[in-house]
């Protein structure tokens, strides 16, 4: 056991707490084990140790420990846990004995048990050091009160496992001091009992037959059994206590994880569940089940839920849409639309002559700056005062053409040059149609302009004036300047020469002076190729340029 | 006006640079109105798999429906144009998509039947949609489909604008 604990230890350091990942495994265990700590039914429980043992070993043995999710968040302290198990062991050992002489000769309470003292013992270790939902507290004050004739236990007790003279004291007098160290496994015992008589009695006589086995693992069994009942009922009467999410230190917070476990366990209590800070942390919430198959499939289906909704602000027009059937539904028509829409540009490309030469020039030109376009050709502009909406994706409504211009008074595009040439299929072209008043809306045409033209490689001169593009760069002979001169500065650093041809298109952009960015053509030994070079035009008029580099055509 | 927005880098520009250099290359290879309707069908083609290469090639192997799809390029590429053309002239066909898929994506849906949760029939439809969706569960494939509309859309701007600067003298 200590051993698969330890292995236990090191996997749950890896904090892979992931619930899918060994829901099978822990469901068995977890379910076991939920059984045994929420059930109020203690007799059961008795029934139940060894399925007990066997899911605690499981559970120890499963590094991922998913019930530990909700229960332990932040299980996974190896030192202590092996500190724990050693003195477990040395109080096995050593109390065995003595506590048999003691269990007789019962004083107040009905149960004087070792393992009842030990189990605050361990209690406290395992809820600081395991983060444990067992609240130590609440417990230990219970069973220290009902402890208190175990003062000639205590000292062997206290020389196993070197806890301090509180220790006496409390089971001795029965005295219940808050310290500020209340968490701290010697101090726990300190808290004032809240008794329950009929839960103690029965957890008493758990623990005795328990204990009676003398193996170790009933008696760690016992200890979890006790514990549990205890701690729920504990919990009802620590409501107030601050939540704390689960870690694996020493906690020195002020009954925080106990609250944590007080909550987990405790189902009444537990309000709200803080929503899991990752995907690791879930908190079982109020009225719902701990085991970890449900868990995961809670993670599974927030996870879903997170994505739906990102979805649905991918996808236009499904706000109103809730459900999943529905909104796969309308995910579903979206990418197929979208998928039409590809096939249908495909066509159109297929089928309208570039003609790129010709009228590359003004169309660019236009385009480019589209801004708030006064010229009704541009399509592109940017037509931000256009009412965002699904572009294209109404296909399930036979949008007319004349819906597509009346739609948007914006539109600047003229629709005639696509109707005739898109005469054999009128579906996508309204579908286009609508969509295109819309373009603007949905990029940042001046950067795919300036793509296009770069990409497109032709010889293009703007009319347009503006920022960004020069017109007319041919004929400019400033730029063409600025052409050479980069050509120069280029050859300056490089062994193959490139030898200048002409400035085919360029754009600037003014900064700190000006930008250029040209598109030269040029021949490097003696090869026709292209360049895009960057040339800062400072305001003294002075250049310097920026970059030069082959254009891949 | 904003040269400087321009992210070089952006999907976009990376889409389309690709697909304008295929573009380019595909009506150098004939020049276009002397096309008979045939040969515009194979240059639609031609085009429509270059924009979907680009596409792909644009987001790498980043994400596992550009996997698919270029897995499928290069598989598909050697076999025959007709082939092709069934396959593609299904796609409207939710049905008969599955049919052309089945050959290739069975074995994907054995396996993949274990990983995915029931989404039920619309999750179906949307692994059929999406390539590569089949051997996903529901939450990779939502993923997956996010980015994939994200992917579309920018590739339905892009084809658009150059559609319309084509067309537009």
């Amino acid at each position: 056991m200590a051993e698969g604990l330890r292995t236990a230890e090191q996997q749950r350091n890896s904090r892979t707490f992931g619930i899918e990942m060994r829901t099978n495994e822990l469901n068995s265990a977890a379910e076991k084990v939920g059984n045994c700590f929420l059930s109020p039914n203690w007799n059961n429980s008795m029934d139940q140790s060894n399925p007990f043992e066997s899911s605690l070993s499981s559970m120890a043995s499963s590094p991922s420990a998913s019930n530990a999710e909700t229960v332990l968040p932040g299980y996974g302290d190896n030192v202590l846990i092996r500190k724990l198990i050693g003195r477990l062991e040395n109080i096995c050992d050593s109390t065995y004995i003595s506590s048999q002489s003691l269990i007789k000769p019962s004083n107040n309470t009905p149960l004087n048990s070792i393992p009842k003292l030990n189990l605050p013992l361990m209690d406290s270790q395992i809820i600081e050091n395991l983060n444990l939902p067992f609240s130590s507290d609440p417990g230990f004050v219970q069973r220290a009160a009902r402890f208190s004739s175990f003062g000639g236990l205590n000292s062997s007790l206290g020389s196993q496992v070197k806890f301090p003279d509180s220790l006496d004291e409390s089971f001795v007098s029965g005295k219940i001091q808050d310290s500020a160290n209340a968490r701290k496994r010697k101090s726990i015992h300190r808290r004032k009992a809240k008794e329950t008589p009929s839960m103690a009695a029965a957890a008493d006589a758990k623990v005795m037959l328990q204990f009676s086995s003398a193996n170790y693992l009933d008696f760690c069994l016992s200890c979890q059994i006790l514990i549990a009942p205890e701690f729920q009922i504990v919990a009802e009467s620590n409501a107030k206590r601050s939540k704390q999410d689960g870690a694996d230190e020493e906690h020195n917070g002020d009954g925080e994880t106990e609250n944590d476990g007080n909550r987990k366990q405790n189902k009444e209590n537990s309000k709200v569940a803080e929503a899991p800070k990752d995907y690791v942390h879930v908190r079982a919430r109020r009225g719902q089940a701990t085991d970890s198959h449900s868990l995961a499939e809670r993670v599974r289906r927030e996870k879903i839920s997170q994505r739906m909704k990102f979805l649905q602000d991918l996808v236009p027009g499904c706000n109103k849409v809730t459900g999943k059937a529905v909104m796969l539904d309308e995910i579903i028509n979206y990418v197929q639309s979208l998928q039409r829409q590809v096939e249908f540009l495909s066509m159109k490309l297929a089928t309208v002559n570039p003609g790129m030469n010709m009228n590359m020039e003004a169309l660019l030109s236009k385009d480019m700056f589209g801004s708030h376009g006064s010229i009704p050709h541009t399509l592109c502009s940017n037509d931000s005062s256009a009412p965002p909406f699904s572009f294209g994706y109404q296909h399930q409504q036979g949008l007319s053409v004349h819906n597509a211009a009346t739609g948007n008074t914006e539109t600047r595009f003229s629709l005639n040059p696509l109707i005739p040439t898109l005469q054999k299929d009128r579906g996508p072209v309204d579908r286009l149609i609508n969509a295109n008043h819309q373009v603007g809306s949905f990029w940042e045409e001046d950067d795919l302009h300036s793509i296009v033209q770069m990409g497109l490689g032709q010889n293009q001169s703007q009319n347009h004036q503006a920022e960004g593009q020069v017109t007319d760069a041919m004929a400019d002979k400033g730029v063409q300047e600025l052409g050479r001169f980069a050509v120069e500065e280029n050859n300056k650093g490089q062994q193959q020469k490139v030898e200048f041809s002409k400035v085919v298109q360029a754009a600037k952009k003014v900064d700190s002076g000006t930008k250029y960015f040209l598109r030269i053509d040029g021949s490097e030994n003696g090869e026709k190729k292209s360049f895009n070079a960057e040339i800062l035009v400072k305001p003294s008029k002075e250049k310097e340029m920026l970059s030069f580099s082959a254009a891949k055509l | 006006m904003d040269l400087q927005n321009m992210n070089p880098s952006s999907l976009k520009s990376r889409f389309a640079t690709r697909f304008l250099r295929a573009l380019t290359k595909i009506n150098a290879q004939k020049p276009i109105s002397s096309s008979s309707s045939r040969e515009i069908f194979q240059r639609y083609r031609r085009i429509k798999v270059a924009a979907d290469k680009s596409m792909a090639y644009s987001v790498r192997s980043r994400r596992s429906w550009s996997r698919a799809t270029l897995w499928r390029l290069r598989t598909r590429s050697p076999r025959s144009r007709l082939a092709t053309l069934a396959r593609r002239s299904s796609v409207k066909t939710r049905t008969t998509r599955a049919a052309s898929h089945g050959a290739t994506v069975v074995d994907r849906k054995s396996h993949g039947k274990e990983n995915k949760e029931d989404g039920g029939v619309e999750a179906e439809e949307l692994r059929e949609l999406v390539p590569g969706g089949e051997a996903m569960d529901l939450c990779n494939l939502l993923d997956e489909t996010a980015h994939y509309i994200k992917c579309l859309t920018t590739q339905v701007q892009v084809m658009r604008t150059i559609a319309n600067l084509y067309s537009l003298h």
